[in-house]
């Protein structure tokens, strides 16, 4: 069995609406191993994007730890949570969030210039992953210029640019037609059998769910494991 | 593809709003970068104004003081009634004082010279010979106004001259003499040495030594008139008292005019001295006032676009924090921005500012005043002076290159300055929020 590369204890989410608190994570818990492909599925509003951002250190719990390689995120401050970012985590969003003043290539750059890498090994990976997401063709090419599905196996790039822990995708699928869906589920699916990627993806779509080794629904706040 | 790149890139990206930015700072640039020169400029035009008016404020109290200062002692004219060829002649005569008896006038206080002349009517034809005393050097070079003044042949009279004499034009022309030749006068012989030209005012003299005046006249030891200096314009009235308290005969006439002249023109020279300090204070202060406006102007500017900006790139913002920007990083990506844009401004402000700044200087600042010319006329009877009226002038600026210099270092002062806050406030946008804008 692979080790523990994520393992979430009691996380609570509560956000304060006025008086109201609405609270879409209670005491839930769950275990990841490197090199697993997990789906999540579940009501809109129960919760998903919030479990995500806070695996994601996009958030803060509550309550409760998460542990990404044995580290606490819910105890990092600031000035250390951008490092888990920048070297653990690789997301990819529904609508992609390419930066539109940059060029595929430089898209895939950015995240690797952020972690202080150098031009030329930059562009050599830059290149590199492109060419495994089937782009090498529109390296130049800016957002604008690519079809939709493009533009997701372009974010996909980034995401894997600096070989994260996880890859945590919310709903990559969402926005794109029956052709390209296929084709991001079964690059994904790729990525995690021939190079061991760990991916957690949000979907509502079970066909889309179903290429994945294991299916979790969300819903009430807990976590509860579809048995195969 | 580092952060500069995304700093152009996204400036260029928006090209129309770019491009008002650049022209509304890069006018406030040209501006900011004319005041400094524009001041220098103004105030050395005033400030030229001012030595003129000093210098020509000197000069006009050493000439029109000299004759301001000067007053004449006489006896009252007497009536004398002599035979003529056909009836009995009434003429006024001025009686002639011993110099002897005056000598006290020398030591009233505040009296510089006491000066004794000599005039006397010739009856042959009606000119006067005026004796002047030529032993002193010292007196004549301190008051050459005692000498004839408009000599337009030969020489003036000079100290110790004897036997010698200056002659009116008219006199010269009635005599039919020419300087060098001889004339003969009251019975004696004299060198014409040189000519006085005809003026307004002056006198049909025949100016000569006073001992040589007194010796054909018959009237050694003796003066029509003493002409006494005091020491400044202020003490006038206070000699002409004591003169009269010691000598109660004697009528003094002081230069009244003159006098209120010279009293009326040190006011005007401070006047103008007053108003050219004014204007060059003036000058600096609304030009420090204008440059704080600009700069709070343009920090506004560059605040209020660099605001909007990160308001609309919010979902960028997340975007680069969920891969791993850091806080400084996004801080240091929009204060970029902000300062990139003011500098692009900044260098098109320096070539506006470079053809401009003189056009700009003229609107922007009070003109210098400068002055337009000061007149002093001499004529027969006294020096006049009269200093000029002070006028607005417009100046002329050039950028050089350390305002070059200074320009560039100050727009991306300004840059800073502006887009601190809008770029504080990027590096604290919440990426799960940021991630939820639209
Ligand atoms: N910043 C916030 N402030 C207040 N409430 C929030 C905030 N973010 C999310 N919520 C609420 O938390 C609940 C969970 O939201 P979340 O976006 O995680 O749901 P989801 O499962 O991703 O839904 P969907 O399938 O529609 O994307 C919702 O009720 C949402 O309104
Ligand atoms: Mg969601």
């Amino acid at each position: 069995m692979n080790e523990l590369v994520l393992k979430i204890e009691n996380l609570t989410k509560t956000y304060k609406l006025g008086k109201r608190d609405v609270q879409p994570l209670i005491d839930l818990n769950l275990e990841v191993r490197r090199g697993e492909f997990t789906a999540i599925m579940g009501p809109s509003g129960s919760g998903k994007t919030t479990l995500l951002n806070l695996i994601g250190c996009l958030d803060k719990p509550t309550s409760g730890s998460v542990l990404i390689d044995n580290i606490d995120i819910a105890r990092l401050p600031e000035s250390q949570l951008y490092k888990i970012r920048r070297d653990k985590i690789g997301f990819i969003f529904q609508n992609f969030n390419l930066l539109p003043y940059l060029n595929a290539r430089e898209n895939v750059e950015l995240a690797m210039e952020l972690a202080g890498k150098f031009k030329g090994q930059r562009k050599q990976r830059a290149l590199e992953l492109l060419a495994t997401v089937g782009l090498s063709e529109r390296e130049q090419h800016r957002p604008q210029r690519l079809s939709q599905g493009e533009q997701q196996r372009v974010a996909i790039a980034r995401a894997l640019a600096n070989d994260p822990a996880i890859i945590l995708a919310d709903e990559p699928t969402g926005n794109l037609d029956k052709n390209s869906k296929q084709e991001i589920v079964k690059l994904l699916a790729n990525l995690n059998q021939k190079q061991g990627a760990t991916i957690i993806m949000v979907t509502h779509d079970e066909h889309i769910a179903a290429s994945a080794e294991r299916i979790l629904f969300l819903s009430d706040g807990k976590i509860q494991e579809k048995q195969a | 593809m580092g952060i500069l790149t995304r700093a152009t890139r996204n400036i260029a990206r928006r090209k129309t709003r770019a491009l008002l930015v650049i022209v509304a700072l890069s006018l406030a640039l040209a501006m900011i970068v004319s005041i400094p020169p524009s001041i220098t400029a103004s105030q050395e035009a005033t400030q030229k104004t001012i030595d003129n008016l000093t210098t020509a404020a000197k000069i006009v109290a050493s000439t029109v003081n000299m004759a301001a200062t000067q007053m004449d002692c006489n006896l009252p004219l007497t009536l004398r009634t002599d035979a003529g060829p056909y009836h009995n002649e009434t003429t006024f005569e001025r009686p002639l004082m011993n110099i002897t008896e005056y000598s006290n006038l020398t030591y009233v206080q505040h009296v510089t010279y006491v000066v004794p002349v000599l005039e006397q009517r010739a009856y042959d034809w009606p000119y006067t010979v005026y004796g002047v005393p030529l032993d002193d050097a010292t007196l004549l070079s301190s008051y050459p106004i005692l000498l004839p003044a408009n000599i337009t042949a030969g020489r003036n009279l000079q100290a110790g001259d004897s036997g010698v004499v200056v002659l009116h034009e008219r006199i010269a022309n009635h005599f039919g003499v020419a300087v060098g030749e001889t004339v003969n006068i009251f019975g004696r012989d004299f060198e014409v040495v040189g000519i006085e030209g005809q003026e307004a005012l002056n006198t049909t003299y025949a100016t000569m030594s006073l001992s040589d005046a007194q010796a054909i006249t018959n009237t050694t030891g003796q003066a029509s008139t003493f002409i006494v200096f005091a020491d400044s314009v202020d003490n006038v009235y206070a000699v002409k008292e004591q003169i009269v308290g010691a000598y109660p005969k004697l009528t003094v006439t002081i230069a009244q005019t003159l006098l209120n002249q010279v009293y009326q023109m040190q006011r005007q020279t401070n006047e103008q001295l007053q108003q050219a300090h004014e204007t060059m204070n003036q000058i600096e202060s609304t030009g420090i006032v204008e440059m704080g406006i600009i700069t709070i102007a343009d920090s506004a500017i560059i605040l209020f676009i660099m605001l909007y900006t990160v308001r609309e790139r919010t979902k960028e913002i997340g975007t680069l924090k969920a891969l791993g920007a850091s806080n400084t990083t996004i801080l240091g990506q929009f204060m970029l921005e902000g300062v990139l844009l003011s500098l692009i401004a900044g260098i098109v402000g320096i070539v506006i500012g470079i053809f401009g700044a003189t056009s700009l200087a003229n609107i922007l600042l009070p003109q210098p005043i400068t002055q337009t010319g000061i007149g002093i006329t001499t004529s027969g009877s006294g020096t006049w002076g009269g200093s000029g009226s002070l006028t607005a002038a417009s100046i002329s600026v050039t950028i050089t290159p350390e305002l070059m210099l200074f320009g560039l270092g100050f727009s991306v002062l300004l840059g800073a300055l502006g887009s601190l806050y809008p770029a504080w406030r990027a590096a604290r946008i919440r990426p799960a929020e940021a991630m939820r804008y639209e």
